[in-house]
Order: C-alpha cells, then structure tokens, then sequence
C-alpha cells in the first residue's frame, strides 16, 4: 500500500517536473532580452528559436526543447523567439529567416554556423526527429566552439535532417 | 589402581621370565576387574537403583514453601498496590527465589532425564536420539510402557506427525528387548515425577509472569510482561539477563535441535521475541532488522530495570515508540529520484585503466616479433613476396640469411608464468670458446637437428644483457686508455 502510493507521488511528481520544464523556457520579446540572452550566458551555447507559436511543427521543435532543457543544462541554453513581435523583426532580417521555425546558435556571443548538408549554414530550420538529434547537434556545437571552431559539421545522417522545398515563393 | 602399578612393576622386574607372565596377567586381569566392578557398583549405587538419591529437589524444604507461597499468591489474584516491587518487599523476594527456582527445576528435570533414558535403554534405544525434548521423552516413555508393537499406541497430540512416524519405523526394527516389572514400575514413577516437575515449573513461570510488570516496568513496556518473563526465566534471573549481550538475548529461546533432517529452524535467528507484537505487526522483509532493534532495545531495558533506574516504566515506554517510528521510517518510500542533466561534453578526462589484467588483453592485439620482422625490410635486397616476383604478401626480414637464426621463436610473453630451467632450450653451439669438436649443428629439442651459425648468435648476444660480456671470448676491448 506504501508503493502504491510512492508510485503515485512519483510519477505526479515526474509529469509536474515535465509541465514545469515547457514554462521554464524563456520566451524572448524584446531586443534587448535578446542581446542580453546572447552577451551574458558564458561557455554555454545559447539556442534560440525563432518561430511562431502557433504552428505545428514549431509545436513539436517546442516540445522536443522543453523535454531536453535539463539534459543539455550544463552546456546550453535555450530561447524561445516569437518572430511576430516588433522588435524582433530586426533579428529576422539580420538572420534571413523565412521559413519557421528556424534555431540559431550561439557561443559566447558568436554566432555559430553549422553544415548539415543544406545550403544554409547560418542557421537550422524545421524539427528534429527525435531528443537525441537535438541532443548531439548541440553537443556538436558545444565542441566546436569549444576547440575555437566558428562552423561544425552536422553529426547527424542525411536521413534525419528535414528538407525543404520551396514550393510557392510567396506564402 | 595401586595393584595395577604393583603388577606392572613386576612385569618390569622379571621380563626375561615368561613362566611367570600368565600368572601377572591373569592377576592383573582379576584385579582390574574387581576395581571395574567397584567402580560398576558405584556407578549402578550412584544413579540407577533408587529414583530419590538422585532426585531430591522435590523434598527440600525450600521446593514446598517457594510452591506454596506461589500457590497462594495465583490464588490471590492481582497485586493490591499498583507500585513498583521494591526490594524489601517479600514477593519481590519471592520472586527472586522463583527464578532460581525454575533454573533447579530445570535440572532437576534434566537429572530426571538420564534417569529414565538409562533404564529405557534396555527396551528402546532409539528413542533417546529421536526425541530430545525431557518432557516429551518422558510422555512417551509413559504412553509406550511396555508395549512392544507401537501400532497399539497412539502418540498424536505428543509429538509432530513426521516424528510418530520415525519412532514407529524405527521400533519395529529395535533392537531393544521388554523391561522385567520393576524396572517398569521405576521408570513410571520417574516420567510421573518429571511430568510434575514440569508442571510447578510452569506455575512459577506463570506466578512471575503476572508479576513482571512490578519486577521490570521497561522492559515488559517493550515486548510484553509474558516474553519478558521467559527471557529472565531462561536467562537465569534480572541480573543475569541484564549481564548478557544483546546478541544473546536475541537468540534466548531459539528451538534449534534439528531432528532426523527435517529443521525447524528458519533463516531468522530470534528466539523469544518472535513472540513480540512489536515483532508480529512489522511486515516480512523488515523482521530481520527489528529483531536486531528489538534485541539492543529489550537488553538496555533490562538493565534499567536491574538497577531499579526507571520505575514508573516511562524509558521503556519510549524505547517501544522509538522502535514503532524506526519501523515507520524503514518503510517509506525512497524519494523520487530526478533525472541529471547530461555532463558537459570532454569536461571530465577518460579514465584510462591499467594493470595486469590491461596488459594481458593488450598482448592479444600486440605487434609480434614476427610481425615486426616481417614489417621490415632488407636494404639493397628485393624482399621476397608470397608469390614470387614482387606479387603477393612481402615476407620483410623473415628468412633472410645472416641472421643467425633459422627460425623466428615466439618471444615469451612478460605476463605469462616462466618455463622451468628443466625444460628451457639449452643453448647451442659453444658461446664463443671454439675447440675442435664443435660444430655447426645443434641439436634442439623441437625440431631434432639444425644448422646454425653460432659466431653470428654469439655477437647478436653481445649487447643484450642476458650473457656478461667481461667474459666473452668474442667481445671486443670496451675501454683503452693511455696510461
């Protein structure tokens, strides 16, 4: 009757931990939230995600961030952008991000490019198939940027990493 | 005895004499069995005839007053006072007595025992190793009397089932014979005797056990006044029990005769105080370390309470709450364990292994001597190749002339145990002193005979430490100076 009820505890305690863990992302409006986020986070890689809330494979991206937060917290940290904010825009622009969601990284305040095989390697666009992609890719980052690399190769095989094809100009 | 070492003596004196050697013996014989028989008589004199030179108890002044003191007081009923025994009190005295009264009581029975196991003998051997309890043996001696087919008595309710069995087998195939009337006659009235015995030691038992509450406030508070009566019964008293480790205490009681191979012991050593609530109430997998708690615990009290430390009975009170809050605690659960983050990438260095054990999964995969020959390869020559003319595997320095050595010898491993000198190859060919009858073949025990140069061994030996080179014949001057 006492595991029983451990069990409940736990497991209420493990689903709570999860709830908190999606709030605990921080959502990013303002530029200078951003500037800070990029400055002062020191030898951790900042991931920042551009995208808008709404959209359904920016739900999942979400979903597969906020399951990773606490497994990568001791070498990155993540960052929610709602690009339909005004202050943002500026970053869109400067980063040319058109198809959502997009994660850009950086690591002591430079921006780290990453090549996966796609012919942008200023940023990531789409989802990851799983926590573990996630997982390696910013760990491969983390070491690039740890050995003074500017620009990493993807770990991943071509398989996992989304394509896209643009198939209408104007959306 | 003094006979004996007279007769001896004499052998001594006249060895040479053989006439006389019958007569010694046959005197020494006579005299050893007259002393055989004293001592016999003596024997038979001491416990055999008469029940009551061996078992007085039962008359002493002291066994009928203590009894009829006890008597009285069950009668009586509760105490009228509800305070603590102090020590001038005479029931505490009685008490006291009491105790060691139930400890002579359980010699008595014990004296009893061998009584009626000794004159048993002669019609049932057997029984005395299959039934080890004084009191049954004695139940059973009375039921069976003089019968000589078992199947006409009945023992249940005596012994366990499995035990009726095994006697039942095993009288049918004794080897005793019936006991002549009197002998009979004895024997009854020893198992009748036992058997009262047993019954005024449970009275007294039961006397102190009403009584416990008064005599050791703490630690009937901890495992209840009818334990702890048998505990301080079967220790021997309050001082006694309080003198012992708690070990002991946790095993006072244990029933741990195993009888034919079918064992009545569990795995759990406790002996009274499985008998405990506090032991009762606690769930299975957590007996072991109660008993162990329960042990300390009970022992601490009894040593209160010998010195009289506590009499309203309030430490042991508490011990008993600390226990229940102990157990509580075992059985919570653990708490939830969070999932860690993942370690920082490269921030904690490899923890390489080494030893023995390393190197001797290293040499596996290691770089041979062959191996290393055959990577090398001989300057100006065109090496030679598995299949000839360049094509195939390069065999590299294996089978090169010059090298002073027919065939590459696996090198013996570092790790592995040395060959005995017994069965090391000796070395061939002369190490450099040439006399006539030296040759180029040696004689190896591999291979039977084969052809060396030895000057070439000789030299390639020169550095490598195994032979001193201040000896050698082939060795060059190492230092010149000028004088």
């Amino acid at each position: 009757m006492f595991s029983q009820a451990f069990r409940r505890t736990a497991y209420a305690q493990c689903i709570l931990e999860r709830e908190m863990a999606s709030v605990l992302l921080p959502t990013l409006t303002t530029k200078r939230e951003i500037d800070t986020i990029i400055r002062d986070t020191l030898d951790k890689v900042v991931v920042l995600r551009f995208g808008r809330a709404s959209d359904a494979s920016c739900l999942q991206l979400d979903d597969i961030l906020a399951k990773t937060s606490r497994d990568v917290s001791r070498f990155a940290t993540i960052g929610l952008v709602d690009e339909e904010a005004e202050e943002v825009k500026v970053y869109v622009e400067y980063f040319d991000i058109t198809l959502m969601p997009a994660i850009v990284f950086f690591f002591n305040a430079h921006h780290m490019k990453m090549d996966s095989g796609t012919a942008d390697h200023t940023k990531w666009i789409g989802s990851f198939h799983s926590k573990h992609d996630f997982i390696d890719v910013v760990e491969a980052i983390f070491r690039g940027a740890m050995k003074g690399k500017l620009i990493v190769t993807c770990p991943l095989p071509p398989e996992r990493i989304p394509r896209f094809q643009l198939l209408f100009k104007d959306v | 005895m003094a006979s004996l070492a007279d007769s001896f003596l004499a052998d001594l004196e006249e060895l040479s004499d053989e006439e006389n050697y019958p007569e010694e013996e046959t005197a020494e014989l006579a005299d050893a069995e007259h002393d055989g028989d004293m001592d016999m008589q003596d024997l038979e004199s001491l416990n055999y005839d008469d029940l009551d030179s061996v078992s007085k108890l039962q008359r002493t002044q002291r066994y009928k007053d203590i009894m009829q003191k006890v008597e009285e007081a069950l009668q009586k009923g509760e105490r009228d006072e509800s305070t603590f025994l102090v020590e001038e009190d005479p029931e505490y005295q009685l008490i006291v007595n009491c105790n060691s009264l139930s400890v002579d009581i359980e010699n008595e029975i014990v004296i009893i025992h061998n009584f009626i196991r000794d004159k048993y003998r002669l019609k049932f051997p057997e029984l005395e190793s299959l039934v080890h309890h004084p009191i049954d043996y004695a139940r059973v001696v009375k039921k069976i009397g003089n019968e000589t087919d078992l199947t006409l008595v009945d023992l249940e309710g005596l012994l366990p089932s499995a035990i009726i069995m095994v006697v039942s087998v095993t009288a049918s195939t004794t080897t005793g014979k019936p006991l002549p009337e009197e002998t009979l006659a004895k024997t009854i009235e020893a198992c009748d005797r036992a058997l009262v015995l047993d019954s005024a030691k449970k009275k007294v038992l039961e006397f102190v056990e009403s009584r416990m509450g008064y005599i050791a406030p703490n630690l009937s508070a901890i495992v209840g006044s009818a334990v702890a009566s048998r505990l301080v019964g079967s220790a021997g008293g309050l001082s006694a029990l309080a003198k012992m480790p708690a070990c002991n205490v946790q095993l006072l009681g244990t029933k741990k005769k195993n009888l034919a191979g079918m064992s009545r012991a569990s795995a759990l050593h406790v002996g009274f105080l499985e008998q405990t609530e506090v032991f009762q109430s606690t769930p299975e997998p957590l007996r072991a370390r109660v008993v162990r708690v329960l042990a300390a615990k009970s022992t601490l009290a009894a040593r209160i309470d010998s010195i009289r430390g506590d009499p309203t009975g309030k430490a042991g009170r508490d011990f008993r709450e600390g226990i229940m809050k102990k157990v509580e605690k075992w059985q919570e659960p653990p708490p939830a364990k969070l999932p860690k983050p993942l370690p920082v990438p490269d921030s904690e260095p490899k923890k390489k292994r080494g030893g023995r054990r390393l190197r001797k999964m290293k040499e596996r995969y290691a770089i041979t001597e062959l191996m290393k020959q055959k990577n090398r390869m001989p300057f100006g020559k065109q090496e030679e190749t598995s299949l000839g003319d360049g094509l195939g595997e390069g065999f590299g320095m294996l089978g090169q002339a010059g090298s002073g050595k027919l065939r590459i010898s696996v090198a013996q491993s570092k790790l592995k145990p040395k060959a005995t000198k017994k069965f090391k190859e000796k070395s061939y060919g002369s190490s450099g002193a040439t006399s006539g009858l030296t040759s180029s073949l040696a004689f190896t025990p591999v291979q039977g005979i084969e052809l060396t140069n030895p000057q070439a061994l000789g030299s390639s030996l020169l550095g490598s430490g195994t032979q001193s080179t201040y000896f050698s014949e082939t060795g060059t001057f190492s230092k010149i100076k000028r004088t």
